[in-house]
């Protein structure tokens, strides 16, 4: 478990409807601060001046997508280390196996409760090492 | 020179085999048979000796009266009749006699005593009366009993000791008192009489071995033609059935022709070598070709040339392996380009030298149930993202708003979107039973199977369905503890199914109510139940609790929510789990709901 409380986030996610929710979700119930990008290939230079503890992937996203997004972080030194949440409407067992042994941090199925989304993500950061 | 040896041969072996057949003839016979036809035969005689004996009695007697004592004479007839008398009764008993067969020994041996007293009453006649009568009667008597004596050789010749007992009883006094006379010339007389005796016992012998083997012969023949007659009746019959199977066979021939005709789907006859021979109608509307275009050219004319190598391979493997083929998917162009994919089962018909001569080939179009299997996955698709995500929003919108980290909102107002948070999340159940079903349906669903306490089970889902209770104001109870079991399940799909359970009780319970939740032994099984206390189970619906889109009350489905799957989805997982479910009503009213999983070890 790291030795600091989880405190700031980066999601990325193409609705914005959603984006919404997970911001008041995270913010209000959280108390955590939150960064969203809408637009996954800007995501990598968005992390780079956030510096999240921790980040939120949408699986589905045009262009770019979580998967895809992961695995080029996974590249990076300055981004490889940092654990990722995916969220997802439609990942079948073997995908989300695959991912968790890509080295994804958990997984999170949409439609989640905004109520206890940050306490989900609190339970995977206490796992981590 | 070569041939003429193996004339002979033939010839000579052909002898020597008529004469066993002779004797295996003569092995046939039944022996109670040919005794019988000899007994038939003695008896068929006996008027013969009756009435010899009658008549020359007669002339004895008339002769021998006033030379001797009357009353002598007179009881020695007395005798002759008494003895014709019981010879004929001896005979009407034979005739009347319904078993002739069985009982001929016995008869045999009535005969032979008969004709012991036949023989007697002469011999009685020579002892008596020969010693006392003039030289012409003594030649009289004794050319009678040489007569008498003759006689019996016919009469009894189907019975060499019977002969040999009748003759004794002639000639044994007559050679007695010729040897007690006292002249000399008797003396001779009496010594030719054994002699005599030995001779007609000799003929007597050899005519009962002629009888014997003719009586067998008779019988073996007899028994030859009948079993030749059972012969020729069964080969009728065999003829008869084999008529009958060819009929059969033509019928069933005539049959199949038509299946194929007229069946619905491709039927191809194919040689050997890829040609096609015959081709149904239902070949010709499918692929667009008049059957004159395709027989006698080659079947690859229905394969994608790309393809075509593929489908050298795969009919080289079909008359190498001469078995039939199934589920082969035929990329197949019609006549007018447009290709087909048709599913294909073909077999090889195989020789009796095991020689492939034909292939029938039967095509069925799938092109437009592929087609839907593509569209029901792209909407199996569709449903679960492109329904989820609006959901996501909707409902997490609402929930922050009822939970109230958006501030305090207006009473009414905050019971409205209690209600629409609700039915979106009715709307998500139903959505996610739906994928459920459709998973398992298609056999994707996969369980991660894991050995687990049904304690812990009970225990879990009474803290995951808690909110439930809340909801409905009804109570979960766990009822007893099964400590040391272990079962092997999907916890996630266990608890799915308890999930379903408990909210099914929680829904039905009355406000206030208790829902116990037990786990017990059930033979090898353990048995997980949830016991409700409320209506119970119509009698009309029990029938149908585990289908699909089933609530007993249509009412209840809008009052509660639900969305008819969760039963259905119950049983399919838990039978997946190799378990059982079911259900009964319980005594004072409500419900149990029951599930059994194999008992594990731990080992």
């Amino acid at each position: 478990m790291p030795d600091r409380p989880l405190t700031r986030i980066c999601y990325v996610e193409d609705d914005e409807d959603i984006q919404r929710i997970v911001r008041m979700s995270l913010e209000r119930v959280g108390k955590m601060t939150v960064e969203v990008v809408s637009d996954p290939t800007l995501a990598l230079q968005a992390f780079a001046e956030f510096r999240p503890d921790l980040v939120m992937l949408d699986w589905m996203m045009p262009v770019l997508d979580g998967p895809a997004l992961f695995r080029q972080m996974k590249l990076r030194p300055e981004t490889s280390g940092l654990p990722v949440v995916f969220i997802t409407a439609r990942a079948s067992e073997r995908d989300l196996a695959e991912l968790q042994a890509l080295g994804a941090a958990g997984t999170i199925s949409k439609p989640f409760s905004p109520r206890d989304l940050p306490e989900q993500l609190r339970a995977i950061w206490a796992k981590l090492p | 020179m070569n041939h003429s040896t193996t004339a002979n041969g033939t010839s000579r072996s052909l002898e020597v085999s008529t004469k066993a057949v002779e004797a295996e003839i003569r092995d046939r016979a039944d022996p109670r048979q040919v005794l019988a036809d000899r007994v038939a035969h003695l008896y068929r005689q006996m008027p013969i000796a009756i009435g010899a004996t009658f008549i020359a009695g007669a002339i004895a007697t008339y002769e021998l009266q006033g030379r001797f004592l009357q009353e002598l004479v007179l009881i020695w007839w007395a005798i002759v009749v008494t003895f014709s008398a019981t010879a004929s009764l001896l005979l009407y008993a034979y005739y009347r006699s319904p078993d002739k067969v069985s009982s001929a020994p016995d008869w045999l041996r009535w005969l032979a005593i008969a004709a012991l007293g036949n023989g007697a009453s002469w011999g009685l006649a020579g002892g008596v009366f020969f010693r006392s009568l003039s030289d012409e009667h003594q030649l009289f008597l004794g050319f009678l009993f040489a007569g008498m004596a003759s006689v019996g050789v016919p009469v009894y010749a189907a019975s060499w000791p019977i002969f040999a007992l009748y003759a004794a009883g002639i000639l044994g006094p007559f050679f007695y008192v010729l040897l007690t006379f006292g002249n000399r010339l008797f003396i001779e007389i009496a010594l030719l009489v054994p002699l005599f005796y030995a001779v007609n016992v000799v003929i007597a012998y050899r005519l009962t071995q002629v009888f014997l083997s003719g009586y067998q012969l008779r019988h073996a023949y007899g028994k030859l033609t009948q079993d030749h007659r059972t012969l020729n009746q069964r080969l009728e019959g065999q003829l008869v059935d084999l008529e009958e199977a060819r009929r059969q066979v033509e019928a069933s021939g005539r049959k199949l022709a038509l299946f194929a005709e007229r069946a619905p789907i491709a039927v191809l006859e194919l040689q050997p070598d890829g040609t096609v021979s015959e081709v149904n109608h239902a070949a010709e509307l499918l692929f667009g070709y008049a059957a004159v275009e395709l027989v006698g050219g080659h079947v690859k004319k229905l394969v994608r040339p790309e393809f075509h190598d593929e489908f050298d391979r795969i009919w080289q493997e079909l008359i190498a392996k001469r078995e039939s083929m199934a589920g082969l998917k035929i990329r197949n162009p019609r006549r007018d380009g447009i290709d087909l994919i048709c599913e294909w089962t073909v077999t090889p018909l195989v020789n009796f030298r095991h020689e492939v001569i034909a292939v029938i080939a039967q095509g069925r179009d799938v092109t437009a149930q592929l087609e839907a299997e593509r569209m029901k996955k792209e909407f199996t698709s569709t449903l679960s993202h492109e329904l989820r995500t609006p959901l996501t929003s909707i409902i997490g919108s609402l929930q922050l708003i009822n939970s109230g980290v958006m501030g305090d909102v207006d009473k009414e107002v905050g019971e409205l979107t209690t209600v629409a948070e609700r039915n979106g999340q009715r709307l998500l159940d139903l959505i996610n039973d739906l994928l459920d079903i459709e998973k398992i349906e298609s056999g994707k669903l996969t369980l991660a199977p894991e050995l687990i306490a049904p304690d812990d089970l009970v225990r879990e889902a009474m803290v995951l369905n808690k909110a439930f209770g809340e909801r409905f104001n009804v109570r979960f109870e766990a009822r007893g503890e099964l400590p040391g079991r272990l079962v092997l399940a999907d916890r996630k799909r266990v608890q799915q199914v308890m999930t379903n359970l408990l909210s099914n009780a929680a829904k039905f319970s009355p406000a206030g109510g208790v829902v116990e939740i037990s786990a017990e032994d059930s033979g090898a099984n353990v048995r997980v139940a949830v016991h409700d206390r409320g209506p119970g189970i119509p009698e009309a619906f029990r029938g149908r609790i585990f289908g699909r889109f089933t609530q007993a009350d249509s009412t209840a489905t809008r009052q509660k929510g639900g969305s008819g799957l969760g039963l259905a989805i119950c049983k399919r997982l838990i039978e997946l789990m190799q378990g059982r479910i079911g259900f009964e009503n319980r005594a004072g009213g409500g419900a149990t709901f029951w599930f059994d999983l194999p008992r594990r070890s731990a080992a």
